[in-house]
């Protein structure tokens, strides 16, 4: 878990462009959205698109978008479940 | 169309910003392309809006900006940009990684980004400009065309202030595909004397010059633009009648153009027609030259109106810029852009020394 948290924070830097920041700057808990990192709507296609080019996971119901979102760590979680379903 | 420069940005080949001394270190490239020179943009956008945004659309914004910085304006009322080819790179990333991922997925941010309006769009949102705004994409006349949109809605609301600018960028594509024609010279050891051989093909350029124009006379306008016209694929002939008419609507006679600004472009094809054209029609007018400085694009008229504008607010033609001289003091200009022999514009300039 772990090494996929930090794979994780690497992708997000990249695929969003936050050169402002440095992978190990975002906290596994830290919110993504609105407050914390401050994503919006764009960055939440990316991150979409992230998990299906990176890990060829689909997000089937939309609705959970803001729950899988949350954070680093509620991403990774989700990949986990997923890869090992 | 009498139309009031109050503020210009350009960010081109030359150092066309945070300069007094208008092009006095210009800059000679090797090889056939030409780069931008560009700024310090986290000066200009703000940190968390920069990081989504290409070239092309922080260069037409930064311009744009540093237009309206210019102008003392701090929201225009219209924002019109002229773009040839429009956002490239991030149509060849979303292109290319759509090829990666077999058409299964698509990256938003360079699909949405990739469209030639953009670039207004990105300015609008900064600037919360809710107001007319319209991107014209015509090849070689995109910025003519937002030129005559501009003049058009000042004339119809004179005190209004509009953001009107011409972009384009080279990327690692674009230049790629367009070394497959032989439009381009192989190569040239220094640009800044593009016009001392005799040889087909041009240089590849890129640039971003904006405008803020009203249609009211201030203190401190920069010049007045006086007319504008195209002409496509003229003949010799159908040329030359085209200028005369332009200048008889005009009300101007060419021995009253102080200077010509000619877009040659160095390619010996077409430049003999551009050359026997300016110095037989304008026989007592001084000569200057800009392709040399920013390279061959859909949008180098918009680099030759900032040019023109800057030389006759400094009542100064630099020497790089100079081709024939007469030692004639810079009242009225006329900017001539010919491109590829086939899409032709004249854009006519007077100063705005005179008291108002």
């Amino acid at each position: 878990m772990e090494k996929l948290i930090a794979d994780l924070k690497k992708q997000i830097v990249e695929a969003l462009n936050l050169k402002h920041l440095k992978p190990e700057d975002i906290g596994d808990d830290e919110p993504l959205f609105v407050e914390g990192l401050g994503l919006d709507s764009i960055d939440a296609l990316e991150l979409i698109v992230l998990l299906q080019q990176q890990y060829n996971i689909k997000i089937s119901n939309p609705q959970e978008g803001p729950k899988i979102f949350k954070s680093v760590k509620t991403i990774a979680a989700y990949i986990t479940a997923h890869q090992t379903a | 169309m009498a139309v009031y420069i109050k503020g210009m940005g350009a960010i081109s080949p030359q150092k066309t910003w945070d300069d007094e001394t208008l092009l006095s270190q210009a800059v000679g490239y090797r090889g056939n392309r030409l780069t931008c020179i560009e700024p310090d943009y986290n000066q200009w956008i703000d940190a968390r809006t920069i990081r989504r945004m290409s070239r092309i659309i922080k260069m037409g914004v930064t311009a744009a900006f540093m237009a309206l910085k210019e102008a003392g304006v701090e929201r225009p009322d219209g924002i019109i940009t002229g773009t040839g080819l429009g956002c490239l790179e991030d149509t060849g990333i979303f292109l290319m990684k759509m090829t990666e991922s077999s058409e299964m997925a698509l990256n938003p941010t360079p699909f949405i980004q990739s469209t030639h309006n953009t670039i207004g769009s990105q300015m609008a949102l900064l600037l919360q400009c809710q107001q007319y705004n319209q991107t014209y994409a015509h090849e070689s006349f995109s910025f003519e065309s937002a030129l005559l949109d501009a003049s058009l809605q000042l004339e119809d609301y004179p005190d209004q202030n509009i953001v009107v600018g011409g972009v384009d960028e080279i990327t690692e594509i674009s230049h790629t595909v367009y070394r497959r024609f032989p439009v381009f010279r192989r190569e040239v050891n220094n640009t800044l004397t593009l016009f001392e051989s005799d040889e087909p093909g041009t240089i590849h350029g890129e640039g971003a010059a904006f405008f803020v124009l009203s249609g009211k006379r201030g203190e401190h306008d920069l010049a007045r633009i006086e007319a504008l016209t195209t002409l496509y694929k003229p003949d010799g002939h159908q040329l030359k009648t085209g200028i005369k008419k332009f200048l008889d609507d005009a009300g101007i006679s060419p021995d009253a153009i102080d200077l010509v600004l000619v877009g040659k472009s160095g390619d010996a094809t077409h430049d003999q027609e551009t050359e026997n054209t300016t110095t037989s029609f304008f026989p007592s007018s001084s000569i200057g030259l800009f392709k040399h400085l920013c390279g061959e694009y859909p949008t180098a008229s918009a680099f030759g109106l900032w040019l023109a504008a800057r030389m006759l607010q400094a009542h100064h033609t630099p020497d790089v810029v100079v081709y024939r001289d007469t030692g004639r003091a810079l009242n009225n200009v006329l900017l001539y852009n010919p491109y590829f022999g086939t899409h032709h514009s004249l854009i006519l300039l007077k100063s705005c020394r005179d008291t108002l």
